[in-house]
């Protein structure tokens, strides 16, 4: 019974290493060439179901098959140009996705063609 | 929430095929993530932010998409676009001598008052040179356009074409700025209105947003 509660406060804990008033308490980065991507306190904290493509997608999958995972935790950002550095693919259906501008390693997000909104995935990026 | 940078300018990226355009602005795209997701979709644009003698600049750079095959390019990607590398590459001559009609393309199409500079690529390539630096110099001088020899593969002057092309469109549009609200400067902005020599840009002039 307890196990649970335990779980989540740990998931609070580790999240509060990042997230300060709602924000991004440290400069994300790229996690492979430390290109800086969004500097301290500029993106939103929020937990969402979304999928995203993996970064990479293996040799051994079959053809036009795009293997995902589900992420639920991302930074939103309202306006594109409070980047610091980020590439943009060409659409796919309703979106671009988010990639380094220097290394493009990516998606670390995507940016939703509706809202013009862009998302980046906690997991995708490195806090420093 | 609080302006995040003092200016915003849209640059694109022409010249033919194979000139190396993608690589300049995609430094690695024939690195390892080339397996990847993203290299299968490609990029379309991309975001940097640059600091320009203490002022924070956005560049937007957008590449043509590999509309250069039809040899032009339509007002409409040309929209809004205050900077452009005319880039070759200098182991293709011809890909050089078309640099004249992107200039026309450009001239027919795009803003009259778009900042423009030229990029002899792939300069690494000594053994296979067609066009030499001194041709490169003479066009650009032919044509009052700033020009310089890069190497995307060697990342050789690649971030200082792109300052270069940032601080020109920067200072035209202070200038601009300034001609067309003399009476907003200060005193010792409008004394320096009435000089003949040019002085470096004040920074009391704040560039406009778009």
């Amino acid at each position: 019974m307890s196990e649970p509660e335990v779980n989540t406060n740990e998931e609070k804990k580790g999240t509060s290493d990042f997230v300060e008033d709602g924000k991004n308490k440290m400069v994300i980065k790229c996690k492979y060439c430390l290109s800086k991507i969004l500097e301290k306190k500029t993106a939103v904290y929020v937990e969402q179901e979304k999928e995203l493509p993996l970064m990479f997608q293996g040799i051994d999958r079959k053809q036009g098959e795009i293997k995902k995972e589900m992420l639920n935790e991302y930074y939103h950002v309202d306006n594109m140009y409070i980047f610091e550095n980020i590439g943009f693919t060409h659409q796919v259906d309703n979106y671009k996705y988010l990639t380094c501008a220097d290394c493009e390693a990516g998606p670390v997000g995507y940016y939703d063609l509706d809202s013009k909104h862009s998302y980046i995935a906690l997991s995708r990026i490195e806090h420093s | 929430m609080a302006k995040t940078y003092d200016c915003l300018f849209k640059l694109l990226l022409i010249g033919d095929s194979g000139v190396g355009k993608t690589s300049i602005l995609f430094r690695f795209s024939e690195d390892a993530f080339n397996i990847s997701f993203i290299s299968t979709i490609g990029i379309d644009f991309k975001i940097r932010t640059i600091d320009l003698d203490g002022k924070k600049v956005k560049l937007q750079i957008w590449d043509t998409a590999g509309q250069e095959r039809f040899r032009t390019i339509t007002t409409a990607y040309y929209r809004g676009s205050m900077g452009i590398m005319l880039v070759y590459d200098v182991t293709n001559e011809k890909s050089f001598e078309n640099i004249k009609n992107w200039i026309r393309n450009i001239e027919e199409n795009a803003s009259a008052d778009v900042e423009k500079m030229i990029l002899g690529n792939k300069c690494d390539l000594d053994s296979k040179r067609q066009v030499s630096k001194e041709r490169g110099e003479q066009l650009a001088i032919e044509y009052q356009i700033k020009f310089v020899e890069t190497s995307a593969k060697d990342s050789l002057n690649v971030e200082y074409a792109f300052f270069t092309l940032a601080r020109d469109i920067k200072a035209k549009m202070e200038k601009k700025q300034e001609a067309s609200n003399p009476t907003r400067g200060s005193g010792a902005h409008q004394l320096r209105a009435n000089e003949q020599q040019r002085r470096p840009t004040s920074w009391l002039s704040r560039c406009s947003l778009l």
